[in-house]
C-alpha cells in the first residue's frame, strides 16, 4: 500500500468512527491561553484551574449550585476550632498506579507550604500548620488559627503524584488522577483531553474529547459558537445574549457572578484620603443607569459592600449610596478638595466585562459633579504589576474582585490594613476582621462581618458599583448549568442526547 | 500655479484625491463651528442606536448612530479627524525637518558623516517600524506627544535616504561649485543653495509618508497606545466597536471608512504630485 492510499484509508476510517462519536465531543472556548500545567502554579480559576481540574483530583468539588461535594474526600468535619478531619475514597490511584492516599495529600500540602519554595497558591495555606496522617484513608489538617473556609479553599487545590513529580516537570507535563487525561496540547492554541480509563470514582467521563480552545476576541467567540465550532463560551456582552438565544443555534444568558466590580481608591494618595470626597464620588455615580443601560439590567447593583449575597458574611441590611449629584457637589465643597487637576483613572483593558464602557460612563458622571479624570488604559499585566509589585496604584482604578471560597474572610482580607492589596488603612475595620477570623462560631463571625461591612460602607474605600454578570452561551449539543464563580468544566455539562 | 491646477484637473485620480482631502481637512478645521454633539459625552440610554436619517437636523439625531456609551459617531469621526490629522501632519513635518537636514548633511558632507548616518538609517530600517513604535510608546507611556515623536522617528529615514541621493548630484552642479569657489560657508550652501532644490522631493515624500503615518497612528490607537478615551480617535473607535461588530455594524464601519478614505485621498494626491514634479513624466504630457 502506498503512503498516500494508507493516508486516505486511515482518514476514511477516522471519519467513519468520528461521525457517530461527534455528539460526545465538547469544545470550550477560553479567553486567553493557559499559562502553566502545574495546578499549584496558578490561582486563576476561570483559566488554568478550570482545565487542570479535569486532570488532577481535588479533595472536594464545588457544584454549580456552589455546594461542596465529595470527590477524593468522601467525608470531612471540623474536630475542633483548629483541626479538620478528612476521610478519603479507598483505592484511588493516579494513572501510573501511584496511590492517591493520605500520604499523597500530605506531600501536596507540604509542597505548597514549603517556605523555601513558595508556589503561587501558598497564601491559601498560610494558616495550615501541619498534616496528621492517621491511616491511608484518614488524615487531619491542623491550622494555627481557626480556618472555617478550609474545605471551600480545598475545592481549588489539586493533587500531584509525588513520585512522578520527582522526575517530571509538572509545568509542562501531566499525569492524570481524575476523569480526563491530556491527548494533545498546543500551547497558546488548544488542549484536548480524553477520558482517563484508570479513573477510580463513580463519576463517568461524559465526553470522548474535551477541547479547550483559545479565542481572545469576543466577536470571534460568538461567531464560533453560532457556527457550531465551540459548545461553551463566556464573557459575552449582555446586549449580544438575546441575539444568540434567538438564533436557535445556541442558548445564552447570564447569572449573577460572585465578582464585584468597583472603582478602587488609593487612599494613600491625597485627595483620596478624604472620606467626604470618597463618599461624594459614591453619590455621583448612577449605579442603576449603568446596570440598566450598559448591562441591560443583567448586572445587580452592589449594596454598599463588595460581597454578593452568595458570600458567607454578606450584610443584607446595607443599602447602596443613592444617586444624588447635588449632594455629591455639596460634599465635595465641604471636603475642600482642589479639583483643578485631573485625577488619573486606571483601566485594565479587556479584563472585565464591558469594563472600558463602565470606566467612560463613570468618568462622565464624575465630570458632571466637577471631578476631572484622566483615563489611562493599560494591559491587565501592567496593571497588576502596579497593583501588586510596585504598590503604586493610580488614585482611581477599575477593579473587580471575587474570592472563590465565597467567604468574607477571603474577600474582605483584600482590604485589610497591612495587606499589599488594601491601599486603605482602617483600624476599626481591621479589628472586626480579626474578630471574624478568630472563631468558627458562625453567629459570632456573621456579627463581626456585619460590623466590618458597615464600616466599609461608611468609609467608602471604593465606589461600589455592581456584581458583574456571568454571561455565557452554550450550544444545543450540550446541557449546561450556568454558574457565577468562573469554573468552566466539561463535567458540569452533559451531552444533550 | 496656474499649471498646477490645470494639470490637476486633467488627472481624474489626482483631482478626486485632492478634493476628498480638502473636504476632510476643512471638516476637521471647522469642526467646532458645525454644532455637533459633544464627542466625549454620551447618553447611556441611547447606546448602540443605529443610523437614523429622519429629523437629521434635530438635536437628538445620530446620522451615523451612536457608540457603546451612547456618543454620536459622526461627531466623534469629525473630531477624531482633527486628532488624526494633527498627529499625523505634525509627525510628518517633524520627521521631514529632521530627515531633510540629515539627508543634506550626509549628501553634502559625505565621508564619515555620510557613512554613520546611512548606517543609522540601515539599522532602523532593519527593525520593524511597528515594533519600534510599540516599544517606545509602551515604555514612555501613551500620550499624544509620545505618539507624535514615535511616528516622526519612524518617518525621518525615508526623507534622509531620498534627499541624500538628490544632494549627491546637486553638489557637483555648477551653482554649488561656484558658491564654494567664492567662499560661501558650508551652512550657507546647504541652506541657501541646496535646500530650495530638495524641497520638491521632500514634499512628495511627505505626502506619501502622511498616508503611512495615518495608518500607523490608527494602529497604535487600536492597540490602546494612542490617545486615551474619551478623546475620540479612529483607531480606538475601531477597537472599542469590534465587540459589537455583528450586532452594531456602524460602530466599526464608519471609522474604518474614514481611515480608508483619508489614506486613499492622500495617496492619490501624493501620487499625482510625484508625477507632476517628475520632469520625465511631465515632459511626456
Amino acid at each position: 500500500m502506498t503512503y498516500m492510499s494508507r493516508l486516505l484509508a486511515s482518514a476514511a476510517l477516522a471519519t467513519a468512527f468520528a461521525v457517530p462519536a461527534f455528539a460526545e465531543d465538547v469544545t470550550i472556548a477560553q479567553t486567553s491561553a493557559i499559562n502553566t500545567l502545574d495546578p499549584h502554579g496558578s490561582a486563576s480559576v476561570g483559566l488554568d484551574l478550570s482545565v487542570l481540574s479535569h486532570i488532577y483530583p481535588t479533595l472536594i468539588l464545588r457544584a454549580p449550585d456552589y455546594s461542596l461535594q465529595p470527590s477524593l474526600a468522601t467525608k470531612w468535619e471540623a474536630v475542633d476550632d483548629l483541626t479538620w478531619k478528612f476521610t478519603l475514597h479507598p483505592g484511588a490511584t493516579f494513572e501510573n498506579g501511584e496511590p492517591l492516599d493520605a500520604d499523597t495529600v500530605a506531600w501536596n500540602i507540604k509542597r505548597v507550604t514549603d517556605k523555601e519554595h513558595p508556589t503561587r497558591i501558598s497564601s491559601w495555606f498560610s494558616q495550615v500548620s501541619g498534616v496528621n496522617v492517621i491511616s491511608p484513608t484518614e488524615f487531619e489538617i491542623k491550622t494555627s488559627t481557626p480556618y472555617p473556609a478550609l474545605p471551600a479553599q480545598l475545592s481549588m487545590f489539586m493533587l500531584l503524584p509525588p513520585k512522578w513529580t520527582a522526575d517530571h516537570n509538572p509545568v509542562t507535563e501531566t499525569m492524570s488522577g481524575f476523569l480526563y487525561k491530556v491527548s494533545d496540547y498546543v500551547p497558546g492554541d488548544h488542549i484536548t483531553l480524553v477520558p482517563n480509563e484508570k479513573y477510580w470514582g463513580e463519576k463517568k467521563a461524559q465526553f470522548d474529547h474535551v477541547t479547550f480552545r483559545v479565542i481572545p476576541e469576543t466577536a470571534s467567540r460568538i461567531a464560533a459558537l453560532m457556527a457550531g465550532e465551540v459548545d461553551l463560551i463566556n464573557k459575552v456582552p449582555t446586549n449580544e445574549l438575546k441575539r444568540i438565544d434567538d438564533s436557535g443555534k445556541a442558548h445564552a444568558g447570564s447569572v449573577d457572578s460572585t465578582r464585584s466590580v468597583f472603582i478602587k481608591f488609593n487612599t494613600e494618595k491625597p485627595p483620596m484620603d478624604n472620606k467626604k470626597f470618597r463618599q461624594a464620588l459614591n453619590y455621583a455615580v448612577d449605579k442603576d443607569l449603568i446596570a440598566d443601560a450598559l448591562f441591560d439590567g443583567k448586572a445587580t447593583v452592589s449594596t454598599c459592600q463588595v460581597m454578593t449575597p452568595d458570600y458567607f458574611g454578606y450584610n443584607p441590611d446595607l443599602k447602596p449610596y443613592a444617586y444624588d449629584p447635588a449632594k455629591a457637589k455639596e460634599l465635595i465643597k465641604e471636603s475642600g478638595v482642589d479639583l483643578s487637576q485631573p485625577i488619573e483613572f486606571e483601566l485594565p483593558t479587556s479584563t472585565y466585562l464591558q469594563g472600558e464602557e463602565v470606566t467612560q460612563a463613570v468618568a462622565q458622571m464624575f465630570q458632571d459633579v466637577g471631578v476631572k479624570t484622566d483615563i489611562q488604559s493599560m494591559e491587565f499585566g501592567t496593571y497588576l504589576d502596579k497593583y501588586r509589585k510596585a504598590h503604586d496604584l493610580g488614585r482611581l482604578s477599575l477593579l473587580g474582585q471575587a474570592w472563590p471560597t465565597m467567604d468574607a474572610d477571603g474577600l474582605l482580607t483584600l482590604f485589610k490594613p497591612g495587606n499589599q492589596y488594601s491601599y486603605w488603612n482602617d483600624k476599626a475595620f481591621d479589628e472586626q476582621l480579626v474578630a471574624g477570623n478568630g472563631t468558627t462560631d458562625e453567629a459570632k463571625r456573621k456579627e463581626a462581618y456585619k460590623k466590618a461591612t458597615e464600616i466599609m460602607c461608611d468609609e467608602a474605600p471604593v465606589v461600589f458599583l455592581y456584581a458583574q454578570p456571568a454571561t455565557y452561551g452554550y450550544s444545543d449539543r450540550v446541557k449546561y448549568t450556568p454558574r457565577g464563580d468562573d469554573w468552566m468544566r466539561a463535567f458540569d455539562m452533559t451531552p444533550a442526547q | 500655479m496656474k499649471h498646477f491646477f490645470r494639470d490637476l484637473c486633467r488627472s481624474k485620480a489626482g483631482l478626486f484625491g485632492a478634493v476628498l482631502l480638502a473636504i476632510i481637512v476643512l471638516l476637521a478645521l471647522f469642526a467646532p463651528l458645525l454644532h455637533l454633539p459633544d464627542p466625549t459625552r454620551g447618553d447611556l440610554r441611547a447606546r448602540l442606536a443605529g443610523p437614523t436619517w429622519s429629523g437629521l437636523f434635530s438635536p437628538g439625531a445620530h446620522p451615523l448612530g451612536t457608540d457603546e456609551v451612547g456618543r454620536d459617531i459622526l461627531s466623534r469621526l469629525i473630531h477624531g479627524s482633527r486628532m488624526t490629522l494633527m498627529v499625523a501632519s505634525t509627525a510628518v513635518v517633524l520627521g521631514g525637518i529632521v530627515g531633510t537636514f540629515l539627508g543634506i548633511l550626509a549628501g553634502y558632507k559625505g565621508g564619515l558623516v555620510d557613512r554613520i548616518l546611512m548606517r543609522l538609517v540601515d539599522i532602523q530600517l532593519a527593525i520593524p517600524l511597528m515594533l519600534l513604535a510599540l516599544l517606545v510608546v509602551a515604555a514612555l507611556g501613551p500620550s499624544i506627544t509620545n505618539v507624535v515623536l514615535v511616528l516622526a522617528l519612524t518617518s525621518w529615514i525615508r526623507y534622509a535616504r531620498i534627499i541624500r541621493a538628490q544632494v549627491l548630484s546637486l553638489r557637483e552642479r555648477e551653482f554649488v561649485q561656484s558658491a564654494r569657489a567664492i567662499g560661501a560657508s558650508t551652512l550657507r550652501i546647504m541652506f541657501l543653495h541646496i535646500l530650495p532644490n530638495v524641497l520638491t522631493p521632500a514634499l512628495v515624500v511627505g505626502t506619501l509618508e502622511l498616508a503611512r503615518v495615518i495608518i500607523m497612528d490608527a494602529a497604535l490607537s487600536f492597540l490602546g497606545l494612542g490617545v486615551q478615551p474619551p478623546t475620540p480617535s479612529w483607531g480606538r473607535m475601531l477597537a472599542d466597536g469590534r465587540v459589537y461588530l455583528s450586532s452594531a455594524w456602524w460602530t466599526v464601519t464608519f471609522p474604518g471608512l474614514a481611515i480608508v478614505l483619508t489614506v486613499l485621498s492622500v495617496n492619490l494626491f501624493g501620487d499625482w504630485l510625484r508625477d507632476y514634479f517628475d520632469p520625465k513624466t511631465r515632459s511626456a504630457k
